[in-house]
């Protein structure tokens, strides 16, 4: 196939969600399908990179099981599967019009994608128009840096920087994140960013977040910034996907507290 | 501070993945940590921690061995072995390196410094071993053919030879592996499926096989092209059992007229 042309910066799209879609979200497709529509064709061809959890089946399977009616292309390309392949991972991602990443260590996906010259291959192919999309580890990777559990304890880790803020995934369902990202942020270690709780989609064309949205009523997410050494807050609420009209109404803060608090005492329950 | 001679055991493939009734090699490479209880640590990461594999592993070792494995991709469930990594895999008798994928393996345990702790295991006497990229890896180069057009991936580089796994089950393995040293690649060990290379040091030790007829091989380019010497094999079963027939000495002679020839 004939190269694609490269896009104007301003045109590149990278969808992050801080946890959702079909690996946390077995019930509720409302981002899965969302990601589809991020691209301009009509059936777009998209792929499943599930390296950061280590190509497990049980993904494999649940992403296919998702996309396989819906109108698009779905393949999954595996890098710890052995043999049969005959075409090369730059062939493979070049036709794709959505990369979508799942979740697991960001630190093995990127020393694996490094490993295979995979982060350059998407890089080019986000610069020719591809989406690029994911949830926690494979959200995070498109931005400087984050917060990954891949050694244990939460923990600052730089991205691949294709945008140049910050984000920390799982805001309400892992909160032991939270804090580490706002001390990074304050510390001058991490850009001003974003959190985002499980449910949460932050849509960038280009640098801009040109819209952020949810599959869960009353999840949001937060913009922070350090200004002269203080952390700087405001709250996001996002356009809750699937609502027709304006009739559901997030709950208030207290519910909100109240789940977290639920949440976290079941141990988090959320996906690394 | 034990003084112990650095031991490799490298694979063709076989071990409890691959040879459900057959315990020839895991025995053999258990008994050269000279314990009756070894503490033997499995590392899945090449197979991306597959939940199967570690069940596999766990069915052979579990006894007589105090077994535990490390996953680096769920290090934040931490069982307190991945808390301290370097502490659990030096306390070991053996690390056992599953099967997979070899650059994705490498890749992960650089991110995470597994590269230099298994280097000192090595060095402190801890027996490393493992079939196929279990194999591959401790070697300077290795023949990878995971995708695309087969090349040579730098290994860990414990042994400064070049290392082929696989070399009777996929046949076109001998071909690629001959035309990378004539290409560059540095002299080297092929072997066969159920055959291991025994390294004392960096020394070939000893050639053991649990399959009657498994073939091993130096491989190395002379001026007069890739010369493939056979190696002894000591089949580590009982010779009146069962066998398979041993079709290595007409194979071996066809292999070398088809050298020969080329």
């Amino acid at each position: 196939m004939s190269e694609r042309p490269v896009v104007e910066p301003g045109q590149r799209v990278i969808f992050a969600m801080g946890g959702g879609g079909f690996t946390m979200e077995p019930n509720n497709p409302l981002l899965d399908v969302f990601i589809l529509t991020l691209s301009p064709r009509p059936t777009p061809r998209i792929l499943f990179l599930p390296t950061a959890a280590g190509d497990p089946n049980a993904q494999i399977n649940a992403f296919h099981e998702r996309f396989a009616d819906r109108a698009c292309v779905p393949t999954s390309l595996s890098l710890f599967r052995l043999g049969g392949m005959t075409r090369s991972l730059a062939e493979i991602v070049a036709e794709q019009d959505i990369v979508y990443t799942g979740g697991g260590s960001m630190r093995n996906l990127l020393a694996i994608w490094r490993a295979h010259h995979l982060d350059a291959i998407l890089v080019d192919a986000w610069q020719r128009g591809t989406v690029l999309a994911g949830l926690s580890a494979g959200a995070m990777c498109w931005f400087s840096g984050g917060i990954s559990r891949s050694s244990g304890a939460p923990e600052v880790i730089a991205g691949l920087g294709l945008l140049p803020g910050s984000l920390t995934v799982h805001a309400d369902g892992e909160p032991d994140r939270l804090p580490v990202w706002l001390e990074a942020i304050r510390a001058g270690e991490l850009p001003g960013g974003w959190a985002a709780d499980d449910g949460v989609g932050l849509s960038f064309r280009g640098e801009r977040l040109e819209r952020v949205v949810s599959s869960r009523p009353g999840a949001s997410a937060l913009r922070v910034d350090a200004v002269d050494g203080e952390l700087v807050r405001a709250r996001v609420t996002p356009e809750l996907l699937g609502a027709e009209s304006t009739s559901l109404l997030a709950p208030d803060e207290d519910v909100r507290e109240l789940r977290r608090v639920h949440r976290f005492r079941q141990g988090g329950g959320g996906y690394r | 501070m034990r003084t112990r001679t650095p031991q490799i055991v490298a694979l063709g493939g076989g071990g409890f993945s691959m040879e459900k009734e057959n315990t020839l090699l895991d025995d053999y490479v258990l008994s050269l940590t000279r314990t009756r209880h070894p503490r033997v640590c499995f590392l899945p990461t090449a197979s991306g921690d597959a939940d199967h594999y570690i069940v596999r592993f766990y069915r052979r070792f579990s006894t007589p061995c105090e077994a535990s494995h490390v996953s680096l991709f769920r290090r934040d469930q931490g069982t307190g072995i991945e808390e301290d990594l370097e502490s659990h895999l030096l306390s070991r008798d053996l690390i056992y390196v599953g099967g997979g994928n070899l650059v994705s393996m490498l890749g992960t345990w650089r991110a995470h410094g597994l590269d230099e702790i298994l280097h000192r295991a090595w060095r402190s006497g801890v027996v490393l071993c493992g079939p196929s990229a279990g194999s591959l890896c401790w070697f300077a180069e290795a023949l990878s053919a995971f995708h695309g057009s087969p090349r040579a991936v730098p290994g860990l580089g414990l042994l400064p030879y070049s290392n082929c796994v696989h070399y009777d089950a996929e046949p076109q393995r001998r071909e690629e592996y001959h035309s990378l040293v004539g290409e560059g690649m540095r002299e080297g060990y092929a072997a066969d499926d159920g055959v291991g290379l025994h390294f004392r040091g960096t020394r070939l030790a000893r050639v053991i096989s649990s399959r009657p007829g498994g073939q091993a091989y130096h491989v190395q380019a002379t001026a007069e092209g890739i010369r493939e010497t056979p190696l002894d094999v000591r089949y580590l079963g009982t010779r009146n059992a069962p066998a398979r027939p041993r079709l290595h000495e007409p194979v071996a002679d066809t292999r070398r007229a088809r050298i020969a020839a080329a």
